[in-house]
C-alpha cells in the first residue's frame, strides 16, 4: 500500500454523548483519537436537553451524577392524557428511582462540554469549530471502498477508523450509502423550549424538593391528533417543554409545528406549570422515531456509526430514550474498534466486532423489546380517543351531581359506550400495548 | 519583525441573552476569541509572512482564560506562539488595568516592533485598551487602521477616518487598532488546529510582571440600555417613497 500513514488511529465526528464517550473509551484504551465537533464549543449546537437514563453513564464515570452538571434526579414520573379541556394523569413517585441514580435531567449545553473534557483528559485531541464535509474513501484490501479519513475545507485527516456520531439523519453514513434517508414516518420533528422559572416555583409546582425532579409524558390532545406526544421535565431552575410530532402526520394535518406547540403551551392542563416563566431557548430538532426498524447497517469498511446516527432511539410512549442508548453504543463501538485495530483488520469483517458487542448489549436488547412500540403508537386511538375516554370516565367519577353514585365498573362502561373506541379496538390495542411495551 | 497580537478571551455574543428590561446576561455565554480580534490575527500573520517575522499572541485576564480550548482557539489563527497572563486578581479589571498588564507583558516579551489589536472588545466595547496600552508603552498609537504593510524600514498604515482615508508612514514601535472590516480573517482548518497544539505557550505570572498598583478606585453604580430614541411613526408609500425617504432623512439631519 502506498497510502500515507494515518494521522490518528480513530477520528470521531460529533461531540455529543455518543462521540464524547467513544473518544473517551478509545483514548483510555491507548489509541490516538481526534474528536471533531462542528460547534465552537461542544453542546453549542445542541438544543435544550432532556432525560438521561444514567446507569450506563455511571459505569463509565462512576458517581457521574455528583460530578457532572446534571439538573435534577427524576423521582416522579407522570403520564398525562389530555383532551381539549381536561387532563388525566398517572403519577408514579418512588425513592427507589433515586438510588442508584436512574434518570436525571440534563441541559446538553452543560453536559456535552463536561463529557468532552473527560475525553480530552483521557488523551483525545478535541477539535471544535470544524465541520466535516465528506468521508475520504480509497480502494480497500478487499476490493471494496474503505473509509480512510475525513475532509473539512482544504484539509484532510486520515485514520484507521472513523466513528460517525453526527446525530439523527447522519450525513456521513448517508453520504456513502450505508444508511438510507429515513422515510417520513420514521422521523418526527421535536419543538422544544427551555422556560426559566425560579427554583422554588419549579419545586412547588412539581411537588419535588432538593435535587429531585419530575418528568411528565403527555399524550392525547396535546398534538391535535397528530402522531406524537409532549413532554415536560424539571431542570434546576427551568423547565424543558416540547412536543414530538410525526413528520408525515404533521404534513397531512396542514398545521405548522409551531402552531401545535403554542396551543400545547396554552393547554389548561399545562399552562399552570409554565405560568410566569420566561422562554430562554427555543428551537426544533429532527428525532428518529422508527425504533428497531431504523437500525440497519451500523458498520462498513473503516467506519462505524453510533448513537442517534445509528437510529438508536426508543419512544415507548412513556419514556423517550436516546442518550443512554448513545452511550451504550459508544461503549460497544469503542470495544469493537479497539479489537479491530489490535487485530489489524478494520474492514467490514473486523469492525463486525462492534455489531456483536452492540447486539449483546442492553441497547439492542431494549431496541428488540420495544420493537413494536412505534407501530403501537401509530394506532391513532393512542393520540385521541383514549384521552377522551379516560377524561370521560374521571368526570363521571368526580362530578358529584345529585344522581346516585354508580359502581366504578358501570361508570367505566358508560364512558366507554359514549366513546368512539370499540371493544375490538380496545382489546386489540391493549394486547398490542402489552406486547410492544 | 516581532509582532504581538493582543486579544481578549470574551463571551461569544451568540450566547448572550437580552433580558426584557434591556440588560444583557452573559452568564450562560461560552467564551471565544473576541469577535473583532481575528482581524488583528490576520493582519499580523500577513505582515509577518511578508517580512519573515514572528507573531506572538498575548492575552490577559482571569484564570479561566487559560484552558486547552482557549489556547488552541488562539494558536490556530496564525500565531507562532502564545503568552498568557491568567490570574484571578484580574477578575473585573477595568480597561486601564488590562492595558497596564498588557504593556508589562509586551515589555516582558521584549524587542516588539508592532502590537496589533481589534477595534474594541465584544463584551465591554469601550475601545480604550489599544491607546491606553500605547500610552503605557510610551509608543505611538493609531486606531481605525484599515491596512498595514512593511515599507522603507517601517510601516505604511492606512487609516479609515470620518474625513477620509489617510496613509501614513511610521518608523519605530507602534500600537495599531484595526477596524472590524479591515480584512477577512481566515477560518482555522483541521491542520491549523492540530499544529496549534504543538506551538509553545508561555504562562507569565502576574506577580512577576512590573505592574504598578492601581491608583484609582472604580465602581460601576448602574447600567441601563441605551436610549432607543423617539419613533417618528412616518410611513412613506407610493412611487415617490424613496425620494420622500431621502428628503425626510435630510430634514432629520440623518444623512
Amino acid at each position: 500500500m502506498t497510502s500515507p500513514e494515518p494521522d490518528f488511529d480513530v477520528i470521531v465526528v460529533g461531540g455529543g454523548p455518543a462521540g464524547a464517550v467513544a473518544a473517551h473509551q478509545l483514548a483510555t484504551a491507548g489509541l490516538s483519537v481526534v474528536l471533531i465537533e462542528r460547534g465552537e464549543t461542544p453542546g453549542s449546537k445542541n438544543l435544550s436537553g432532556g432525560v438521561l437514563y444514567g446507569r450506563v453513564l455511571d459505569q463509565v464515570f462512576p458517581g457521574f451524577a455528583q460530578e457532572a452538571p446534571v439538573e435534577r434526579r427524576i423521582t416522579r414520573h407522570v403520564t398525562t392524557f389530555l383532551t381539549p379541556d381536561s387532563a388525566v394523569s398517572l403519577d408514579y413517585r418512588g425513592g427507589p428511582l433515586a438510588d442508584p441514580v436512574n434518570a436525571v435531567t440534563v441541559l446538553r449545553a452543560k453536559l456535552d462540554p463536561w463529557l468532552v473534557e473527560r475525553a480530552e483528559e483521557a488523551g483525545a485531541f478535541v477539535m471544535p469549530g470544524v465541520r466535516v464535509d465528506e468521508l475520504l474513501r480509497e480502494p480497500g484490501p478487499h476490493g471494496r471502498p474503505q473509509v480512510v479519513g475525513v475532509r473539512a475545507g482544504d484539509d484532510e485527516l486520515r485514520a484507521r477508523v472513523v466513528v460517525a456520531a453526527d446525530g439523527v439523519n447522519s450525513f456521513l453514513a448517508r453520504s456513502i450509502g450505508l444508511r438510507p434517508q429515513p422515510p417520513e414516518h420514521h422521523l418526527a420533528v421535536g419543538v422544544k423550549a427551555v422556560v426559566r422559572l425560579p427554583r422554588e416555583a419549579v419545586e412547588d409546582r412539581f411537588g419535588v424538593s432538593g435535587d429531585d425532579g419530575a418528568a411528565h409524558a403527555i399524550v392525547g390532545d396535546c398534538t391535535h391528533g397528530i402522531g406524537g406526544g409532549g413532554f415536560l421535565y424539571t431542570n434546576t431552575d427551568s423547565l424543558s417543554v416540547g412536543v414530538v410530532l410525526r413528520l408525515d402526520d404533521l404534513l397531512r394535518s396542514g398545521r405548522t409545528a409551531i402552531e401545535v406547540f403554542e396551543d400545547y403551551l396554552d393547554h389548561p392542563g399545562l399552562a399552570p406549570y409554565l405560568r410566569g416563566g420566561e422562554i430562554a431557548e427555543y428551537g426544533s430538532h429532527l428525532v428518529a422515531e422508527g425504533g428497531l426498524a431504523m437500525v440497519g447497517d451500523v458498520h462498513t469498511d473503516g467506519l462505524v456509526v453510533v448513537g442517534e446516527a445509528a437510529g438508536l432511539t426508543i419512544n415507548s410512549g412513556l419514556t423517550v430514550r436516546g442518550m443512554d442508548l448513545a452511550v451504550g453504543s459508544a461503549l460497544a463501538a469503542a470495544t469493537g474498534v479497539a479489537e479491530a485495530i489490535a487485530a489489524g483488520d478494520v474492514s467490514r469483517d473486523g469492525l463486525a466486532a462492534y455489531r456483536r458487542h452492540l447486539d449483546e448489549s442492553f441497547v439492542m436488547a431494549d431496541m428488540r423489546t420495544y420493537a413494536k412500540a412505534p407501530a403501537f403508537l401509530e394506532r391513532t386511538g393512542m393520540y385521541g380517543a383514549y384521552g377522551e375516554l379516560a377524561a370521560d370516565l374521571f368526570r363521571d367519577v368526580f362530578s358529584l351531581d345529585t344522581t346516585p353514585r354508580r359502581h366504578l365498573a358501570k361508570v367505566a362502561l358508560g364512558a366507554f359506550k359514549r366513546s368512539p373506541v370499540t371493544v375490538r379496538q380496545l382489546v386489540s390495542d391493549g394486547w398490542a400495548g402489552v406486547r410492544a411495551l | 519583525m516581532k509582532i504581538v497580537v493582543a486579544y481578549k478571551w470574551a463571551p461569544n455574543p451568540q450566547d448572550l441573552e437580552v433580558r426584557p428590561d434591556g440588560t444583557v446576561d452573559a452568564g450562560r455565554a461560552k467564551p471565544a476569541v473576541s469577535e473583532y480580534d481575528p482581524v488583528a490575527f490576520e493582519l499580523a500573520r500577513r505582515l509577518a509572512d511578508a517580512t519573515g517575522g514572528e507573531v506572538v499572541g498575548l492575552t490577559v485576564g482571569p484564570a479561566a482564560i487559560d484552558t486547552p480550548l482557549a489556547r488552541k482557539a488562539a494558536l490556530s489563527r496564525g500565531l507562532d506562539r502564545l503568552v498568557v497572563v491568567a490570574d484571578d486578581a484580574l477578575v473585573g479589571a477595568d480597561s486601564t488595568r488590562l492595558a497596564v498588564v498588557l504593556a508589562a507583558a509586551v515589555r516582558g516579551i521584549g524587542d516588539v516592533d508592532v502590537v496589533l489589536t481589534g477595534d474594541s472588545s465584544i463584551d465591554v466595547a469601550e475601545g480604550q485598551v489599544p491607546l491606553t496600552l500605547a500610552g503605557h508603552l510610551g509608543w505611538l498609537g493609531l486606531a481605525r487602521v484599515a491596512a498595514v504593510e512593511a515599507a522603507d524600514g517601517g510601516l505604511v498604515v492606512e487609516r479609515d477616518l470620518p474625513a477620509g482615508v489617510s496613509v501614513l508612514h511610521v518608523a519605530g514601535p507602534v500600537v495599531l487598532a484595526a477596524t472590524a472590516d479591515a480584512v477577512v480573517p481566515r477560518v482555522a482548518g483541521m491542520k491549523d488546529i492540530l499544529a496549534a497544539a504543538k506551538k509553545p505557550v508561555e504562562a507569565l505570572a502576574l506577580a512577576a510582571l512590573d505592574v504598578p498598583a492601581p491608583g484609582t478606585a472604580l465602581t460601576t453604580l448602574a447600567t441601563a440600555r441605551p436610549s432607543q430614541g423617539e419613533r417618528r411613526r412616518v410611513v412613506l408609500e407610493g412611487p415617490t417613497a424613496v425620494a420622500d425617504l431621502v428628503a425626510a432623512l435630510d430634514l432629520a439631519g440623518a444623512r
